[in-house]
């Protein structure tokens, strides 16, 4: 067995659910308090690790809590109690060309974009041809962000996004931007990555991706951890409680 | 101390958003970023030409500059309230607005304020320049005060910014505190000494003595105000010329050590509740 990129131990994430939410200060002056809730557990108790080098997919039903799973994953959830702890450097991937400044040109939110990502101005610098090419938007990098196709815009997010070049990628259903050609070319990006000895956790409801791609499945339902493991054994159990 | 790290780590995100901040606002317009120079001239001509003009405002003589021009006088109290003013105003929105970026990406929320903290000083450095040539024209001898006059702008900014900091959290707890910020910061432009020298509120303050059988002033409590004292100082290095009294420099320094302090732990508290609370 090599060693661990991700292990997530224990992580159990709380939320609230707002019966009466008051977010002005009117309704909490009135009412005399803020608001009135029930906690819901949208995960609990989930462990598991993550290989170096391995591509792991996380699936479930619609509301099973694996997005919240991967939003814990990418630092933007707290778990409310457990940890997850990394080795090397993860990006996440959760939406593209988040951030983009609509006024500014393309050139400038290729640095704008990168920097959110966490990479640093010479790392853009040197990559910058790469996330050219690879958007295919070379012709209106002086424009505006605002005159571009939504096709353009998805592309240019998707480049900017995968050249950040992390030990681990953490990504939810992006893989389907722009039209069929860009997609088969972030595909084999994609698949380069893995090849490289990357580590990439993802979300997605493509059971035959899952079959293809991923090494391990961690399977969640309402929450708690159903299966975690060999990605065929889980798929098929999974799919068996389907029918 | 981790989480000042990770500030410092993310400094070149802070400059890149900056740099959204002032080249997005005013693209595509005429005059660029000269209209950041036509509010406070329209406020400087309609203030003058009430309180100097119409109201006869007693002159105020700089000692020992020696100038004597309200218009000037007001400028120099005038551009650091306007700088306190928008960071409050768009620093108290700057996580709701960013609510998707927050949602979608992890880095330091600390930057959004930060960032609008730093391209707002970008607007007033220009205003303060233009002001800076205009007083070395009609006689101020202003020069040997610019560096003490930068420490205190970055000091105000750092107050400054550790207000809006706190107010942006609040801010996502009640959305309409954006608004009420709008009427309380009305209150406060006319409870600060910047259209009226503040001496005419000490002789109102002489004349009413002790308020309800204290030894409380009505200058006591007007001198709460935090702002007052940094404009006084503005005054005196730009208008005057002269150094500010020492009590007054240690009470600013500590308003804006403390307003920063207060913001950055209240961002080191909340930061990871921050995507579920928008």
């Amino acid at each position: 067995m090599s060693d661990w990129a991700v292990r997530v131990s224990d992580v159990s994430k709380k939320f609230r659910l707002y019966h009466e939410r008051n977010q002005t200060l009117k309704s909490a002056i009135l009412r005399g308090r803020t608001s009135k809730h029930e906690d819901f557990w949208a995960l609990k108790n989930v462990s598991f690790d993550v290989i170096e080098g391995h591509t792991h997919g996380l699936i479930g039903s619609n509301g099973s809590g694996k997005s919240t799973l991967l939003k814990c994953l990418a630092k933007i959830y707290w778990p409310t109690s457990g940890s997850i702890d990394y080795r090397g450097r993860m990006a996440s991937l959760l939406e593209v060309g988040s951030g983009f400044h609509l006024e500014l040109s393309g050139r400038e939110n290729i640095y704008l974009n990168g920097s959110i990502l966490g990479m640093s101005k010479k790392e853009i610098d040197r990559k910058f041809d790469a996330i050219v090419d690879f958007s295919g938007v070379e012709q209106f990098l002086d424009q505006p962000v605002k005159n571009y196709s939504s096709g353009m815009y998805v592309r240019l997010g998707f480049s900017i996004a995968i050249n950040v070049d992390p030990d681990i990628l953490v990504v939810d259903e992006v893989l389907s931007v722009g039209d069929e050609g860009f997609q088969r070319k972030s595909f084999e990006k994609f698949l380069e990555f893995k090849k490289r000895g990357k580590t990439i956790i993802m979300v997605t409801h493509n059971m035959q991706v899952v079959e293809d791609i991923c090494d391990t499945v961690t399977w969640v339902e309402k929450g708690e951890m159903m299966a975690t493991g060999k990605a065929k054994s889980v798929v098929a159990s999974y799919k068996k409680s389907l029918d | 101390m981790s989480y000042l790290s990770d500030i410092w780590g993310s400094r070149e995100l802070l400059q890149n958003l900056t740099n959204r901040e002032v080249r997005g606002k005013y693209r595509r317009t005429a005059l660029g970023q000269l209209w950041s120079l036509a509010n406070p001239i329209a406020a400087i001509l309609i203030y003058t030409f009430i309180f100097s003009f119409i109201f006869r405002l007693p002159a105020q003589v700089g000692d020992p500059s020696g100038l004597n021009n309200y218009a000037l006088w007001l400028v120099c109290g005038l551009l650091p309230w306007l700088f306190f003013n928008r960071v409050l105003t768009i620093g108290v929105d700057s996580l709701v607005a960013n609510a998707g970026l927050i949602q979608k990406v992890y880095f330091p929320r600390i930057v959004l304020p930060l960032s609008l903290a730093n391209a707002t000083m970008f607007t007033w450095l220009l205003e303060m320049g233009v002001l800076i040539v205009a007083l070395s024209l009609l006689g101020s001898f202003v020069l040997p005060w610019l560096p003490l006059l930068a420490v205190f702008m970055v000091v105000f900014a750092m107050f400054s910014v550790g207000v809006a900091m706190l107010l942006s959290i609040a801010n996502v707890y009640f959305r309409d505190l954006s608004y009420l910020l709008t009427i309380v910061l009305q209150f406060w432009f006319y409870l600060t000494p910047i259209l009226y020298p503040v001496d005419m509120v000490a002789t109102q303050s002489d004349r009413l003595g002790g308020l309800a059988g204290t030894s409380v002033t009505l200058l006591n409590l007007y001198q709460l105000n935090p702002v007052e004292g940094f404009i006084e100082i503005f005054r005196n290095l730009l208008y005057d010329n002269a150094m500010p009294e020492l009590s007054r420099i240690l009470i600013a320094l500590a308003w804006a050590v403390g307003a920063f302090g207060a913001g950055v732990w209240l961002y080191s508290k909340k930061e990871r509740q921050m995507a579920e609370l928008l």
